[in-house]
């Protein structure tokens, strides 16, 4: 069977305390759930000596509905999100989306921190030790070269997190703390600029700092959010394709605004403005403009599991299919809120 | 009712006669309902499997494995290994250097690669450490240097390739076997046909994906016995295999296969770990064991062959077959496997339940740097069946025929020969047809059904064992020995191999009924070499048919002596006494009676131990063609299927949601039909899976038809897209179509009681019922497995374009 | 001490104390293993299986703090002070749990070695039944619950149809507990 490396646990008992152990650099990683971390340390392309949980920390627990901007620890597992009461009122498609990611028992596990801080995905990293042997590696394992853009420069593997686009619509933000001189300090970002485009460390959180807890501003008036996941199977699969679309109405059903967030590309997942056609009352022919409007911006790459191409027409029905359930849900095929 | 008996009576106690009115429950046990007679032991956690077995002093094995597809192995150096603290040996291909296969004739494997390796996984070196994680670092520090070679991916490509030899004795070129057959005039027929279906089907590779990995324990104990523990389906072809590389005598050599955690075809030859765990366990004179990681299952392999097939059958205008030609190439992998075997099904096991009147088809299977395909349920005949079911389907659309009509007309009856000249005794195929017609509604739904939803029905056979061992021989196929018990047990040591198909529940239920008693009665004791005679193992849905009938023979045996002893006793003719229920009791007057407990002291106070053996021979006169290959697939009886698929087709993403599958399937007789049900159900699934999703997927480039373009990968051949159950997707619960599991029994004369298979038979025709449902929907064609979405939207995208192929 | 002594100090086995099957256990382990590796090869308890090495079947599924969880993918570490169940802690006094029993007679259980982690999915969705208001049994639901455990043997019919009986089983005896006790509020 396939086994850990040897590494060192630390449980750490304060916030204070895990930064510290943590600004020692890559070598200590975070652990929460570890459904992401433990496979890919057995897998052995990620590496660590030392491991410093931090589920028990108070800053990193709850949620708190009770202001305009709902506080969600990044320890709080994916399936209490996913019936919490509040979360189920306020973003249905955000419950939606983390009670969507993988299986129920990595959703017990698993937290809101982790699955924004999930590595990137690709077939030719999330692979064996003999098989990226045999690849001569990668960009993000040992190797030089890029096998989904051959002669590509930087690595290209899919940010492939369900929590991420609709978080991204909903206008959240990271909150990362950090020692400073001493003493402890938290800085905000918004989650649309939390990651970068180097799927080797595509995570905009440096050493010695921590993603404690995500901030998500409830919705206007007129206000919805929902999100797509297409993937083989119903369960266990990471997304495939990976849609939030949000629209901003007026009362006379008139586009405000829109965003629509999408996963599975690269390491870094493509926000895109609808408001060009702010104004506009939102129906077949119109959708079907925004979807092919986001059908040309977005490239899937041949970097996760499943055709490429496919992956990119799929992505323009989903994206319509997101909008049809604004005048036409009772037309929408599947699962989606 | 009776007094109790004293712990130990004596036979005058029991010379008495019982009198009750109450009436004898003469309810067979064979045809209740019931489950796994072990399945509490595994549902409580008790049971044992391989890797739950830990021996004193254990040492832990792993092997070193090839990250190159086709290269030479110019050196192995193992001295930094075997300095390591905690690494008691290492031990490389000069160690074993015997040739093994489970085919006599094509053994091309050595434990240990020897000279070469052949595909990127193939095992170069092992070591037995005091644990898995020292075992692991010594691996890291064996040096092997490697010559690389060029790599064959794609089987085309290695049928063409003269000057690359992946076997370098190999005869011709990377030509594993190539098999050809003909049987009457095809070219004539075809000729004069009123309707020609051609075509070109592709069957992408699967794999078996048991839950359980591949686990060995070897030991040597103080006698010189090496015991052997695997996950293994045939133990006997291990022990043999293992006398053999390990140069020792079979009697110096047991082979116990504890409950296996499935195995599907995928556990059915030996595989180098349990070469390497038994020499370690010689070299260290410690147990030694090693547990497969999932990659390395996957590497393993020998799953379904990746074919590539071309048809044509020639119908008249009422939809009569009159001549079917096929062309298959398969795609092997590294190694030879069962490969020789699968060469001829492809072919030979399409004989029936269709008349042919003229049939040829011409297979050459190939090796490539890939690893090694060998058999997976329902071997050889799963992907040509594909094609012929859908070929049918493609007939009756153009003779405007019900499509199960079509298949009515065509059937090739019962008692009588394929033109292959292979014997078929009962064929319930009409009813199976009956059956999933009725259930699914086709005559009122079909035509009917919303847009893009539709139905498909196809049919198929499959073998109950084959009448040929493996390897040549007169002896047995299979053979119990039976004990009774003074306790009222009946024990029964079989070798059969239970993999979760049930094959215990079948013996105790046969037996049970035999000698009168209930399934908890009944102990079985199953695959061990030391204890248990001869079974050839789990393949080829042999188990229910041999193993049956020679656990008939022995409790018919005992079951005489049981009535002869209570009949003297009772001063009746043996014929009238009867045994049922834990009761013995005369026919002629039930009131008459005494408990089976009883019957049994009874007897072992007038004759000692209660014991008999049985034995199953395969027939061999008149069951099988006259010409070199017409041995191989015939089998003593054989089973048949029928499956509706209902699906629902996403014309805007080309999802295909398969609703609900009907499968009836003829099983002889349903011993258990509980899990007669759930084999059909899960065979059921499993074609599903292969249809709609599954595909062990080689990059860059597996099989292709032309025009198609290569699967896009690095510049490295042979390395497998998916060697996780992650990326390997096999359904999961929310993945299911509701199945419906429908018993058809067509007793056969050959079959104990009259049953046969039904572990393989029912996974064939769900996948051709799937497509041909697809089509139905929305009049598209895949015949290029798995049916994936964007597939779907292309051939959609084809069908509506004016210049679009029609079909 | 130096560097190197001290993190093979620090890596040394910790003794870990935690509730097993509703008993205390304290064991050593070293901080690499898993809880599903110290389950099968330090306490024995083989009834929990491994399939996949990394999180993908479901074979190993314990409950930990009554959440069904993979105890491949969980570092023994950190089941601290927490409650373990496993597929041994089924049952009472000898007697299977309901589960078992359906599993048993419904032929749910083939080759077995998916069921264990089945089991402990399908145990948590029974006693989350008996704390709903209005329990009743949904196959679409036991489905989504069991989404986790690839099974290869069923096709998940017979194991759907056992999971579906024992909640009726459960249903029914929460009732009965729940008219019982509605009758003793009804007593002086």
């Amino acid at each position: 069977m396939l086994r850990l490396p040897e590494l060192e646990v630390i449980i750490a008992t304060s916030l204070t305390e895990a930064l510290t152990r943590l600004a020692a650099g890559p070598a200590a990683r975070p652990i929460l759930g570890g459904t992401d971390l433990v496979a890919n340390l057995k897998t052995g392309h990620t590496k660590a000596q030392t491991l410093v949980a931090i589920g028990q920390l108070p800053e990193l627990q709850g949620v708190d509905a009770s202001g305009d901007v709902v506080r969600i620890g990044a320890a709080v597992h994916q399936a209490e999100l996913a019936r919490d009461p509040d979360i189920l009122e306020l973003f249905p498609a955000l419950a939606y989306a983390v009670g969507r990611i993988a299986s129920p028992q990595i959703r017990n596990a698993g937290t809101l921190g982790g699955n924004l801080c999930l590595d990137t995905r690709c077939r030719f990293i999330n692979q064996s030790d003999l098989w990226r042997e045999a690849l001569g590696g990668c960009l993000k394992s040992h190797g030089k070269e890029c096998h989904v853009i051959p002669g590509g420069g930087g690595c290209v593997a899919a940010l492939s997190a369900d929590s991420v686009p609709i978080l991204m619509v909903l206008g959240a933000e990271a909150e990362i703390a950090r020692v400073q001189d001493g003493a402890l300090v938290t800085r905000r970002t918004p989650i649309a600029d939390l990651y970068d485009s180097d799927g080797r460390r595509h995570v905009r959180i440096a050493d010695g700092e921590l993603l404690v807890a995500v901030h998500v501003p409830k919705l206007p008036h007129g206000a919805r959010a929902v999100y797509r996941k297409w993937a083989v199977r119903q369960s266990i699969d990471f997304p495939l394709v990976s849609v939030a679309v949000r629209l901003d109405l007026d009362d006379a059903g008139k586009l405000k605004q829109g965003k629509v967030a999408i996963g599975v590309l690269g390491p870094r997942p493509r926000l895109l403005a609808l408001d060009r056609w702010a104004g506009r009352t939102l129906d077949e022919d119109l959708a079907k403009q925004v979807a092919q409007y986001v059908f040309d911006r977005s490239h899937p790459l041949p970097n996760v599991l499943y055709d490429h191409e496919y992956r990119r027409e799929r992505l323009r029905v989903e994206v319509l299919r997101a909008l049809r359930t604004w005048y036409a849900p009772a037309a929408v095929g599947g699962a989606g809120r | 009712m009776t007094r109790p008996l004293s712990d130990n009576p004596t036979a005058r106690d029991l010379h008495r006669i019982t009198v009750d009115h109450s009436p004898v429950d003469e309810t067979p046990v064979v045809g209740s309902r019931h489950g796994r007679v072990d399945a509490l032991d595994l549902l409580t956690g008790v049971g044992k499997y391989a890797d739950d077995l830990v021996l004193p002093r254990m040492l832990h094995c792993k092997i070193l494995r090839s990250p190159h597809a086709h290269a030479r192995i110019l050196h192995i150096d193992t001295s930094a290994a075997e300095s390591m603290q905690g690494v008691h040996a290492v031990i490389t291909g000069a160690d074993l250097p015997v040739r093994y296969g489970v085919i006599p004739w094509t053994q091309d494997e050595y434990p240990l690669a020897l000279d070469k390796v052949r595909y990127v996984g193939d095992a170069v070196a092992a070591v037995a450490a005091s644990s898995e994680d020292v075992a692991r670092a010594a691996l890291a520090r064996i040096a092997v240097n490697y010559e690389v070679l060029p790599a064959l991916a794609d089987p085309r490509e290695a049928l063409a390739r003269s000057d690359v030899k992946i076997h370098e004795d190999n005869k011709h070129g990377n030509i594993s076997k190539q098999v050809t057959l003909a049987f009457g005039d095809v070219d004539a027929a075809l000729a004069q046909a009123e309707l020609v279906i051609e075509g070109d089907y592709l069957f992408h590779g699967s794999t078996h994906g048991a839950i359980e990995p591949h686990c060995a324990i070897g030991h040597v104990d103080g006698h010189g016995l090496l015991t052997v523990w695997s996950a293994t389906q045939v133990p006997h072809y291990l022990h043999r295999e293992l006398g053999r590389v390990l140069d020792r005598p079979s009697h110096s050599i047991r082979v116990i296969q504890p409950p296996v955690g499935g195995a599907f075809g995928g556990k059915s030859e030996p595989f180098d770990l349990e070469f390497c765990v038994a020499k370690l366990a010689e070299l260290t004179g410690r147990p030694v064991k090693c547990l497969y990681t999932r990659e390395e299952v996957f590497l393993a392999h020998r799953g379904r062959h990746p074919f590539q097939m071309h048809y044509k059958t020639g119908f008249d205008r009422d939809g009569h077959i009159l001549a079917v030609d096929g062309k298959s190439l398969l795609d092997g992998g590294a190694y030879s496997s069962f490969g020789l075997v699968t060469t001829y099904y492809s072919g030979q096991l399409l004989g029936s339940p269709y008349t042919f009147p003229a049939f040829r088809f011409d297979s050459t299977r190939v090796y490539t740097n890939k690893p090694c395909c060998g058999p997976k349920r329902g071997h050889g005949s799963v992907q040509p069946r594909f094609a012929i079911e859908v070929q049918l389907d493609k007939a009756a659309v153009a003779l405007g025929l019900d499509p199960i009509e079509l298949r009515r007309r065509n059937f090739i009856g019962e008692n009588t020969q394929t033109i292959g000249g292979f014997h078929v005794g009962s064929s319930g195929f009409l009813q199976c047809l009956d059956e999933v017609e009725r259930a699914s509604g086709w005559r009122q739904r079909r035509g009917k059904l919303p847009k893009g939803r539709g139905l498909g029905i196809a049919g198929s056979t499959y073998i109950s064992g084959t009448n040929y061992c493996i390897y040549p021989t007169e002896l047995p196929q299979s053979a119990v020995q039976i004990c009774l018990d003074r306790s009222g047990r009946v024990r029964v040591f079989v070798g059969t191999s239970e993999i979760g198909q049930g094959s215990n529940t079948v013996v105790a239920t046969l037996a049970a009924d035999e000698l009168g008693v209930e399934l908890e009665d009944m102990r079985v004791l199953a695959a061990d070499s030391d204890l248990t005679p001869v079974d050839l193992g789990a393949y080829s849905s042999r188990g229910t048919l041999m193993a049956g009938n020679a656990c008939l023979a022995a409790t018919r045996e005992l079951a005489a002596k049981l009535r002869e002893v209570i009949a003297s006793t009772w001063d009746c003719p043996a014929g009238d006494v009867g045994l049922a229920h834990r009761k013995a009791y005369r026919l002629s007057d039930p009131s008459v009676w005494m408990p089976i407990q009883e019957a049994f002291i009874l007897a072992e106070s007038k004759l000692g131990t209660l014991g008999a053996v049985g034995s199953y021979k395969t027939p061999t006169a008149n069951v099988h063609g006259d010409y070199r290959g017409g041995t191989i697939g015939a089998s003593p009886a054989y089973s048949f299927t029928a499956h509706v698929a209902e699906v629902e087709v996403d014309e805007e993403t080309g999802d295909v949601t398969v609703l609900q599958i009907w499968c009836a399937h003829d099983c002889g007789l349903a011993l258990s039909p509980t899990l007669v049900e759930g084999q059909i159900e899960g065979s059921t699934y499993m074609g599903a899976a292969e249809a709609l999703m599954e595909h062990h997927r080689v990059l860059p480039s597996g099989l292709r038809t032309d025009g198609q373009k290569r699967d896009t990968g690095p510049g490295v051949e042979g390395l497998l897209a998916a060697s996780s159950l992650l990326d390997y997707r096999m359904p999961t619960s929310m993945d299911v179509p509701e199945l419906t599991a429908l018993i058809v029994e067509r007793p056969d004369p050959r079959g104990p009681r009259g049953a046969k298979e039904a572990g393989e038979g029912p996974l064939h025709s769900s996948i051709p019922a799937i497509a041909n449902a697809v089509y139905d929907a929305v009049g598209v064609r895949i015949d290029d497995l798995p049916i994936a979405p964007e597939k779907i939207l292309a051939a959609l995208k084809r069908k509506a374009s004016p210049s679009g192929e029609v079909r | 001490m130096t560097a190197a002594e001290n993190r093979s100090a620090a890596r040394a086995a910790q003794l870990l104390h935690f509730q097993l099957n509703g008993e205390a256990v304290a064991v050593a382990a070293p901080p690499h293993w898993t809880l599903l590796e110290v389950l099968r090869y330090q306490l024995n308890l083989t009834g929990t299986k491994q399939g996949c090495d990394k999180g993908d079947c479901g074979a190993c599924t314990v409950r930990l703090d009554g959440a069904p969880v993979l105890s491949c993918m969980t570092l023994a570490a950190l089941v601290q002070g927490r409650a373990v169940e496993t597929v041994e802690g089924l049952g009472v006094g000898g007697e299977p749990h309901p589960l078992q029993r359906a599993f048993a007679e419904l032929g749910a259980a083939q080759c077995g070695f998916c069921t264990p982690g089945m089991l402990m999915s399908a145990a948590a969705y029974l006693d989350d039944l008996a704390t709903r208001e209005a329990p009743a049994v949904d196959t679409g639901e036991i489905s989504a619950v069991l989404g986790g455990n690839l099974c290869r043997c069923t096709g998940y019919t017979k194991i759907v149809q056992a999971v579906a009986v024992a909640a009726g089983e459960v249903i029914e005896r929460t009732q009965l507990l729940a008219e019982m006790s509605n009758d003793d509020g009804g007593m002086p």
